[in-house]
């Protein structure tokens, strides 16, 4: 290697790490600051690690506001909208990829007509529905709004149109029923889609705040994200506090996130190379 | 019945019963709403059950003379104007530099990635206190270089908005980073070999090969984020509420507020519908440019 | 509508058979898919039958703040030990979002809440005016309730001459301070007759410190009523107004006092998001001024062990040329849901927790009751912790509402609090954002 790479090597690591140094920063100095005196995160002079280490604030929150809950209410809305959303998904995206029925293209105009509007253009009137369905502050209406989505559906149907029709053919003169041709073949096949298709739904989903916000009302319903709302309006000078929680909020995803990290990559590939 | 219209019919039903479960909940919850928002622009109606009155354009009337609305996409459309091209060539950036065969890719990547995957009320808790006017360590770093005076970010007009657009490229940044990367893997190793053999240097060949191969991606990303801007919300909300004053009032701020503040589901809808305008023509003008780019590819 | 809520029951029916018979793994979501589903399943026959079944009525009733404050939870739990068939829950969301809340929520056309608490007793007229209140005068009426307990607040109340909503609580403008801290400073203790121009120049004594050990004399909170109050002291303006110029004086001295570093700078706690609770609590103030419901949150808080400095409480300050013991205030009235499922029931809450039985579980819990009888004033003061020396901020003298319950006043409240931030944050002089406040202010009334 001759020195004019070395030496472009090192300034491109160089770069690089100052860049993932300073998107890290934030999530640093909330760790850090989920350790301190609520005084001291903001001390004069500026200290950047805690003088004492408070990891009693990690307990205290869990007594301040029902945290765990808040935990189990988004952990149940998160896996069951995300199973909906993926079978409803992978069955709707086989059958318009893979059966010739009729009315079939009338359904699929009826999916890309709203495939272009996004939620915040169609809220209102769907509070309104969901409102006269008596769907407001219950779960159920939260799934029931986020379960169904055409981007789900457009995502599985491209993977499905990938898979090559001498394969089913071949399954139909086995024998292999339809329904059997999607369960052992077309589902594993579409393997990568459908780790997409859960962790962008899972992600959505735990993160939402609009939607819980609109439609939750009952403490015991509530979501982690509208906890920790909640939390920083009432012990708005404990930021110690509020860090610490927010760091609680963020480990599922950082964990899932780390393992999956393949799949997001794969997915964003996909959905952004084919539009 | 013929053996060839019972086996139609069977695969219809087949077809149906694979479509159905999907479809119904799309319908109700989506397709209604969706169609329903139409109808509402046009109404007068507080959600009450008592009935709506049938307006006519009233509704699109009264938002040119709403200063707030004006104000509202004013400010989004600034927030775009920014926002867009600071998050594009952020990622371009980190892409390239990433694709360079370095090692530990992988934790650099997630490094530049985890922002997005973040939930937004924690991140806004975080940048709300990183940006605090008077104890704010930001604010503490830049009088420690020197600045005597530094901004008082959410608590001025004039940069407040800044900070939204600081803290969306900073979280949105990963995903488009992600995009290009798949992209540059594209890219044939033979125009830069070529490229070489010619006496090119680095900038020369991201100059004239990388980002015009990069073209169709670069414009995918470009509607993507435009379409993203004008929905933004939730991090306006959870920073700055809109303020101070309604220096970060954004188009969704006031369809929201109208919505669920004022309960004028008629004028809210029409606000929405505004904003659906805005978003139907950047995804025109991304059909007309994929088709032109598929023919150039 | 029913067809709908049918299509919803088997919409969750198809989903539940979805996800079992997809995922025989998904043990979690299979068993709770059904019972999501079954919340509204049970809620239905609720609607229809009403009270008159064996089990237990569910009374929900919207609160905010619930667990910083005791005054709801004292009610509710005595109610249920007087009614064991009946179930209160307390549907709780944060003050600052409540309002928006209670709207989302009556709009839905739910049954649920029973009961609302109106947090800002000008929001009742706009719910009104949806129909979204039961009329109470006939139960008034039924059960001879006497209305002129509440020393004329209920009248306040009434919409062209009916009551929707009883007044529940009666809160006004004190001033407390942190003995503590004045002792330190060898500085007397606030008189409960003094002028602001008095006030100003003693939170500037005290006030000491550098850095995160500074005192602060005073703290305002970002209310734009910690400025307004004091301009609509004397009784002579309105919140609701043509011309908002009477509120110039005020801002000077909010303004001034923010300067020179007397009270915290409102863009930081705006943008902190700062209760003044953790402020007084934390010691970075010696007074600030705050509605009475401040003194049960300290006697709270003092008995947990949050804090143990010796606070005291007494008189607001008031403008020159009007007397002391003038303040503002506001009554938090209870209304009815017009769509609950559960009238009657409801009607016995609000009865209950209005009553002078209601209004001395309040006072035990040193929260403040719409009726002030003598036995509710001496029960305030003799509450344990309560200053022995606080009795004078118990008297009131002439009690101004902070705005008036105007169907209009919320929308105009909206814009004005908006050219409030940005005259508090120094991004509008004080009068440009008083003629923006005259001019927004008309056109929201014209709306």
């Amino acid at each position: 290697m001759s020195t004019k790479t070395v030496k472009s090597k090192v300034i491109v690591y160089a770069v690089l790490s100052v860049l993932a140094i300073g998107m890290i920063i934030p999530f640093f100095w909330m760790v850090l600051a989920s350790f301190k005196n609520s005084n001291e995160v903001f001390s004069i002079p500026m200290r950047i690690l805690p003088t004492v280490w408070h990891f009693d604030n990690y307990q205290t929150i869990w007594q301040k506001i029902p945290l765990l809950t808040f935990f189990k209410n988004t952990t149940k809305l998160t896996v069951i909208t995300t199973i909906i959303q993926v079978f409803t998904s992978c069955f709707a995206a086989y059958g318009f990829a893979k059966v010739r029925f009729k009315g079939r293209d009338l359904l699929f105009v009826i999916y890309v007509t709203t495939i272009a509007v996004p939620w915040q253009v169609y809220m209102v009137p769907q509070f309104a529905l969901m409102s006269k369905m008596h769907l407001t502050n219950s779960h159920l209406g939260l799934i029931l709004m986020q379960a169904f989505s055409a981007f789900g559906v457009f995502l599985m149907r491209q993977f499905m149109m990938g898979i090559p029709n001498e394969l089913l053919e071949a399954a139909r003169i086995d024998g292999l029923s339809e329904y059997g041709i999607f369960a052992r073949i077309a589902l594993p096949l579409a393997k990568p889609g459908i780790a997409t298709l859960i962790i962008f739904t899972f992600v959505n989903i735990w993160n939402d705040f609009m939607g819980p916000m609109i439609y939750l009302n009952s403490t015991e319903l509530k979501t982690i994200q509208l906890g920790i709302r909640m939390f920083i309006s009432q012990y708005g000078a404990d930021y110690a506090l509020i860090m610490a929680a927010s760091v609680c909020s963020l480990i599922p995803v950082l964990v899932i996130f780390i393992i999956c990290q393949k799949w997001f990559v794969e997915g964003i590939t996909a959905g952004g190379v084919k539009g | 019945m013929t053996s060839s219209q019972k086996k139609a019919l069977k695969t219809n039903l087949i077809g149906y019963s694979f479509v159905v479960p999907n479809f119904i909940g799309y319908f109700i919850f989506i397709f209604i709403p969706v169609c329903f928002s139409f109808v509402l622009s046009v109404m007068k109606w507080d959600g009450s059950d008592a009935p709506m009155q049938f307006v006519g354009l009233e509704n699109f009337a009264k938002l040119f003379r709403d200063s707030t609305f004006i104000i509202s996409l004013q400010n989004t459309v600034w927030y775009a104007v920014f926002t867009v091209p600071l998050t594009l060539v952020a990622a371009l950036l980190i892409a390239v530099l990433l694709n360079s065969k370095i090692k530990g890719m992988v934790a650099y990547r997630t490094a530049f990635f985890f922002p997005y995957v973040a939930s937004l009320v924690a991140v806004g808790a975080v940048w709300n206190m990183l940006f605090q006017p008077e104890f704010g360590p930001i604010n503490e770093f830049l009088k420690w270089i020197g600045i005597a005076n530094p901004p008082k970010w959410c608590a001025s007009t004039d940069w407040a908005m800044w900070v939204i657009i600081i803290v969306s490229v900073w979280k949105y940044m990963g995903y488009y980073m992600v995009v290009y990367l798949a992209a540059l893997q594209g890219i044939s190793g033979d125009l830069y070999e070529a490229a070489s053999i010619d006496g090119a240097t680095g900038i020369k060949k991201l100059w004239y090969i990388t980002i015009p191969m990069l073209t169709p991606t670069t414009f995918f990303v470009v509607i993507m984020l435009t379409i993203q801007c004008f929905k933004v919300f939730d991090l306006i909300y959870v920073m700055t509420g809109g303020g101070p004053g309604r220096a970060t009032n954004v188009l969704v701020n006031h369809i929201y507020n109208a919505a669920f503040v004022d309960f004028k589901f008629g004028y809210a809808s029409a606000s929405a519908l505004i904003l659906f305008a805005i978003v139907l023509v950047v995804t025109l003008i991304q059909m007309r440019g994929e088709r032109k780019f598929t023919d150039f590819v | 509508m029913k067809k709908r809520q049918l299509t919803a029951l088997s919409m969750a029916a198809v989903m539940t058979a979805v996800s079992l018979a997809g995922c025989g793994g998904s043990e979690p979501a299979a068993t709770e898919a059904p019972a999501a589903g079954g919340n509204t399943a049970t809620e239905a026959p609720a609607a229809d039958g009403g009270a008159a079944s064996g089990e237990k009525v569910k009374l929900t009733v919207s609160v905010w703040d619930n667990s910083s404050s005791p005054q709801f939870q004292c009610i509710a739990d005595a109610f249920m030990e007087k009614n064991p068939d009946v179930d209160v829950e307390l549907l709780d969301t944060q003050a600052d979002e409540y309002n928006n809340k209670v709207t989302v929520m009556l709009a839905g056309g739910d049954t649920d809440p029973d009961v609302i608490m109106v947090k800002d007793a000008d929001t009742q007229a706009g719910m009104q005016q949806k129909n979204q209140l039961l009329d109470l005068t006939d139960y008034i009426a039924k059960d001879g309730i006497d209305l002129s307990l509440y020393n004329g607040a209920a009248e306040q109340l009434q919409i062209d001459g009916k009551q929707y909503t009883l007044p529940f609580r009666r809160d006004w403008y004190m001033l407390f301070y942190n003995k503590d801290l004045f002792d330190a400073a060898g500085v007397e203790y606030p008189s409960d007759d003094m002028t602001w121009d008095e006030f100003e120049a003693l939170a500037k004594q005290m006030t000491s410190g550098e850095g995160s050990a500074k005192v602060y004399g005073s703290h305002n909170h970002t209310w734009m009523a910690m400025v307004a109050n004091w301009a609509i002291q004397d009784g002579k303006n309105t919140l609701l107004a043509e011309d908002y110029s009477f509120l110039k004086p005020y801002y000077e001295q909010a303004l001034r006092m923010q300067d020179e570093g007397v009270v915290q700078s409102y863009a930081n706690l705006k943008t902190g998001s700062i209760h003044y609770i953790s402020v007084f609590e934390q010691q970075q103030c010696a007074m600030i001024p705050m509605g009475s419901w401040f003194v049960a949150t300290l006697l709270q808080d003092k008995k947990d062990g949050k804090f143990d400095f010796n606070w005291g409480v007494t008189k607001i300050p008031h403008p020159e040329g009007v007397a002391a013991g003038s303040t503002v205030g506001s009554v938090t009235p209870i209304a009815i849901n017009a769509k609950t499922d559960v009238p009657d029931v409801a009607w016995e809450f609000v009865k209950f927790a209005t009553s002078e039985e209601g209004a001395e579980i309040l006072a035990d819990n040193s929260v403040f009751p719409a009726i002030s009888s003598d036995a509710v004033i001496d029960k305030l003061a003799s509450i344990e912790g309560y200053p022995e020396d606080g009795k004078s901020a118990l008297e009131v003298k002439n009690f101004v509402f902070d705005r008036p319950l105007d169907a209009k006043m919320p929308s105009v409240r909206k814009v004005i609090e908006e050219e409030h931030d940005l005259i508090m944050i120094g991004e509008e002089d004080i009068d440009t954002g008083i003629a923006n406040m005259n001019q927004r202010a008309k056109e929201a009334m014209e709306e």
